[in-house]
């Protein structure tokens, strides 16, 4: 069985956020919610200066603040190390999203989606297809787009990315590319001193 | 939990291969479409080795675009004869018939009276052959766009001369020196951005590739680079006169390559020209037996670069000599002070550049030996739009040329725009052992005319792009540039010229109102269409052919979009609507003739269009496909695309054996040639004609734009990132949620020590005012920008609210550049695209910010 993880790649990311479109495109998320994007920060002072670009997805922890905080069960860690979140036991109480020390949780509206990508009303036949999967009132996440990687397929954001700097991999393998360069490059987790134990890692 | 698939791609459904529009490029993707119909995912095919199953943001985002509800649905009429930027249109739905009717009458009355007349913007670059419909018409083409003029005027041409390319790039592959000045190669735009930023990461994470980046904002590239420098804008060509300084000086050239592969050997006079023997040869110097020679002479012992000699009692100097001499005038300490780079930076570069091209070095590529020269000078329109267009690229070019890497495995390298045919080499000889100089690379030239042919004078741009925006002189000043004719009616096809002219807004809408017709060809609307009397709505990319391969720089093929949906409005497509119009004017035999020019098809007889017949749509690329390499239209439906690495006999080198115009001779031909004919026909304006922007070599004179009054005292500059690259996209929800969180789309960027000597703090309005005009907009600091410039992205912008999830900005930043002749390229066409500008602090911190920087528009 493998442990899936992701490793970002620093010194590769141009912070283009093709990976947040790709995600909305292939998760259909509604208006406001990012399962993953890219940040950017600048660094030092004229002329000395630099800008960083970061992208932010569910660490996927192994010790998961937000499966502990869920007082139903609904969100748990599969086989496979995704954390998921079972919409038929979520009932909305948004604990899961204040446990998470990382901000990567969404709740969803109590009402129905009705609020599209371009007015509200105006829900295109794209929103039509994918809004089916969101339950109203529960918390939602990234997924590691489990239904893709059962299929042998990278996450949709891992795939689209332009200059490679998502490694989608098995934890588990030493032969597998994302362990591989955890080893090459010093890979790190996303404050570490969390202590939840981040299947992302991180590499400058 | 139930078992259906919730993710787009693992729905039931199929994946049809097509090719993305959402830039002018050719991405290959794959499209998922349901089994109910719906388009639900698109993603890079991986059987393409130009974007290897990869997209871009923008690539991403085609669905919303086919689904957007503010596509144009059924043909439109205006009902309100008021037009304005904020006058409602009063569109009215009305039958293809009837639309195709009125326009067919409206452009046939202006045919039968005088084809000039009619104004074009036709900038669809996936089907190029579209641009030359005004040939068809008859009307030489006005253009009312500067489409190809502001990203360049002054390079596409250079390119030609230099690579008989397009475009240019540097190679990916093999190089390990990379310098980008001004141009957002491998990050943020240009050619095939996904395969390039792809390519580029590749090289700098995994061989260690160094980049420099050298540019006023710290770009996507800058942030990524081994070494951003800073530099002061419009002083590019400066810089790299400087890099060229230290090379010729300290003898760090690969002198071998400039003998062998260019004219810098060949001898120039004193009027600039080479000097000929009585049969028109070019000569050299041979230092060994110390005389003149023709360039084929078979007893050349060697080749003087350098020297002052005499041939047939004149004075002469190798073309490489006359550059030494500008040269000498152009120090690092002297560019210094221009460019605001320290000169320890610019000798430090020099001799890095120089030790990574490892001169005299070669490699061996299938079988043939080429020189290795691993450093690579890459520019683009930061760099290059200036008023001395020209000399600007050439001095970029000169950089490459001197260490021998122009072509070179690992060196800067051409990129056509269309190959149009498998195995037909884009290298044709020319004079005296030079290749053939090919300027006008998206058609042919302009003859000279007086009184002009053309609204924009093309006429007297033998060697330019089209520069549109000079309408805004002849149009309001017909007497003094000869015109017998005025122009009435207007064509927009996928423009948006109100948009892309720089220069005065309200001039452009003047001539906008005086139109007795417009018709717009598109499937949005925009700043401009909505000016139309009628507008023709185009199908989405998802629901049309086409087969395009466009300035691919490592690549070659073509790449076919196929329908993945019915369309899903009343639209057509371009072909089938420049048809019906063609035939309703009466023009269309000639249309089927310069299509069979434009696309090639005259190379295979068999592919020609006859007279008499529309041909639609599949049909053409259908002929397209056949003509690169005669495969059916049905083997690229199920492969979608013949993508393949670009041959390396047509890129490196394609042109072994001929030389390189090192020295632009050409260039003063065309000068002296266009000029006696100016005096011939008496051309009023001649005296405007700045002649000294036809230069055989550059040197490092201002570009005058710093001569402007000197309250203003800072420089402004625009700039466009990957999610914006080329096409219009904030209309795409996913695009401006991305663009409007990222803190350099948020503002005006302003260096922080700069803003806070003025007073201005983060959120503040200020204006930003040229000579020209002024644009407002909410101060952004960063320290990620040279102190005396103002940097504004081209998603703050959009001044017209007409559709729902753009957000209007403070002003178009064109409106603050010039549009006239004193700050045109007299040879290219090329525009200044920077602005001396005076900023002022309006507002502390506006709460109603979205509204105190939308502009007041004057109707």
């Amino acid at each position: 069985m493998p442990r899936w993880g992701m490793l970002f790649d620093l010194k590769r990311c141009i912070g283009c956020n093709a990976c947040a479109v790709a995600c909305k495109q292939e998760n259909t998320t509604p208006t406001g919610v990012h399962f993953t994007k890219t940040v950017s920060e600048e660094i030092g002072t004229y002329p000395n200066v630099t800008r960083a670009y970061v992208p932010l997805i569910c660490n996927h922890c192994e010790d998961a603040p937000c499966e502990r905080a869920c007082p139903t069960g609904a969100t748990y860690t599969r086989e496979d190390g995704i954390v998921m979140v079972d919409e038929n036991k979520c009932i909305g109480c948004k604990a899961c999203a204040t446990a998470c020390p990382y901000k990567n949780r969404f709740v969803l509206k109590k009402a129905p989606i009705k609020e599209g990508y371009y007015t509200k009303g105006n829900i295109t036949p794209f929103e039509k297809q994918g809004y089916v999967r969101w339950v109203t009132g529960t918390a939602v996440k990234c997924t590691f787009c489990h239904e893709r990687v059962s299929e042998g397929k990278e996450p949709a954001c891992a795939a689209t990315c332009p200059t490679e700097a998502r490694v989608f991999g098995d934890l588990d393998d030493p032969n597998s590319k994302i362990r591989r360069l955890i080893q090459a490059r010093k890979g790190y987790q996303p404050h570490a001193e969390f202590n939840t134990r981040p299947k992302v890692f991180y590499v400058d | 939990m139930n078992n259906a698939p919730v993710q787009n791609s693992m729905k039931p459904g199929k994946w049809i291969p097509t090719t993305c529009k959402m830039c002018l490029h050719s991405c290959n993707q794959l499209v998922h479409v349901t089994s109910d119909g719906v388009v639900n995912k698109i993603e890079g095919n991986p059987t393409s080795p130009s974007n290897n199953g990869r997209l871009c943001t923008k690539g991403n985002s085609p669905i919303l675009r086919l689904y957007d509800p503010q596509r144009v649905k059924t043909p439109l009429k205006r009902t309100n004869p008021r037009k304005g930027p904020n006058d409602d249109p009063g569109w009215v739905p009305i039958s293809w018939d009837e639309a195709l009717d009125i326009v067919g009458k409206e452009l046939k009355k202006t045919y039968e009276e005088d084809p000039r007349k009619l104004l074009c913007a036709i900038n669809d670059f996936q089907k190029l052959y579209l641009w030359a419909w005004p040939a068809a018409y008859g009307g030489n083409g006005s253009y009312f766009s500067t489409v190809g003029t502001f990203c360049g005027a002054g390079y596409h041409p250079m390119n030609g001369m230099i690579h008989s390319t397009f475009a240019a790039a540097n190679d990916p592959y093999y190089c390990n020196y990379w310098i980008n000045n001004g141009g957002g190669d491998g990050f943020s735009s240009h050619l095939h951005v996904t395969a390039a930023a792809n390519h580029m990461a590749k090289a700098r994470v995994e061989r260690g590739m160094h980049l420099v980046v050298v540019e006023p904002r710290l770009s996507m590239g800058g942030a990524k680079a081994d070494e951003w420098i800073p530099i002061r804008p419009a002083t590019d060509r400066q810089f790299a006169l400087g890099v060229c300084q230290v090379l010729v000086y300290e003898g760090l050239c690969d002198y071998k390559s400039l003998k062998r592969d260019t004219n810098a050997v060949y001898l120039v006079g004193p009027d600039g020209h080479f000097v000929r023997d009585d049969q028109k040869r070019c000569q050299i110097w041979d230092p060994e037996d110390n005389k003149a020679k023709p360039w084929d002479a078979e007893d050349i012992k060697d080749f003087a670069l350098e020297g002052n000699y005499t041939f047939n009692g004149t004075k002469v100097r190798p073309a490489f000599q006359v550059f030494k001499d500008i040269l000498a005038d152009c120090t690092p300490e002297k560019m210094s002070k221009i460019t605001d780079v320290p000169a320890e930076t610019i000798r430090r570069i020099a001799h890095e550049f120089h030790a990574a091209a490892q001169i005299g070095s070669t490699i061996t590529i299938e079988g043939r030996e080429l020189p290795f020269r691993p450093a690579a000078y890459n520019y683009y329109r930061g760099a290059q739009g200036r008023k001395y267009g020209t000399m600007s690229n050439h001095a970029f070019k000169l950089v490459n040329f001197l260490v021998g890497s122009i072509d070179a495995p690992g060196g800067h390298v051409g990129a056509t725009l269309d190959d149009q045919i498998c195995g037909k080499g884009h290298i044709l000889p020319g004079d005296c052992g030079q290749i053939l100089p090919q300027p006008h690379q998206l058609g042919p030239g302009m003859p000279f005319a007086y009184p002009p042919n053309t609204a924009h004078l093309m006429d007297y741009f033998p060697i330019g792009v089209n520069p549109g925006h000079l309408i805004a002189e002849t149009y309001f000043n017909p007497d003094k540039y000869g015109f017998d004719w005025k122009p009435d009616t207007m064509l927009i096809c996928h423009s948006n010229p109100l948009w892309n002219m720089n220069g005065p807004q309200d001039k452009y809408f003047q001539i906008m109102r005086e139109m007795r017709f417009i018709v717009a060809i598109d499937i949005l609307l925009n700043e401009s269409t909505i000016w139309a009397d009628i507008v023709l709505p185009t199908l989405d990319y998802l629901e049309r052919w086409n087969m395009t391969m466009i300035e691919p720089p490592d690549t070659e093929g073509q790449c076919l979009s196929q329908p993945v949906v019915k369309p899903l409005y009343d639209c057509k497509s371009e072909e089938d609507i420049f048809n019906e119009l063609s035939e309703r004017i009466g023009i269309l035999d000639v249309w089927n003739e310069v299509q069979n020019f434009a696309n090639g098809f005259a190379q295979k007889e068999e592919l020609l269009l006859k007279p008499g017949i529309k041909y639609g749509e599949k049909e053409i690329a259908e002929r397209k496909g056949l003509l690169w390499n005669d495969k059916p239209i049905e083997w690229y439906q199920e492969h979608g695309h013949c993508v393949t690495k670009r041959r390396p006999e047509i890129w490196y080198r394609p042109w072994d054996g001929m030389r390189l115009h090192f020295y632009l001779d050409y260039v003063l031909e065309v000068r002296d040639d266009l000029r006696k004919k100016m005096e011939e026909a008496n051309v009023p304006f001649i005296n405007e004609w700045e002649w000294g922007d036809y230069a055989a070599l550059p040197t490092a004179v201002l570009d005058p734009l710093h001569q402007e009054p000197p309250e203003y005292d800072m420089y402004a500059i625009s700039f466009k990132d990957i999610q914006l690259n080329f096409t219009e996209n904030l209309s795409i929800p996913w695009i401006s949620d991305v663009v409007y969180k990222d803190p350099v789309h948020m503002g005006i960027l302003i260096n922080t020590k700069t803003a806070a000597a003025r007073g201005i703090e983060d959120g503040d309005l200020i204006e930003v005012r040229s000579p020209y005009g002024a644009i407002k907009g909410l101060a952004k600091l960063t320290e990620g920008v040279h102190p005396e410039t103002v940097a504004v992205s081209n998603a703050l912008t959009r001044w017209v609210k007409y559709h729902m999830v753009v957000k209007p900005g403070g002003g178009n930043y064109n409106r603050i550049l010039p549009a006239n002749l004193k700050n045109t390229c007299a040879c290219s066409g090329q525009m200044e695209t920077t602005a001396k500008v005076k900023v002022t602090k309006l507002r502390s911190k506006p709460k109603d910010a979205a509204n105190a920087v939308t502009d007041e528009l004057t109707n």
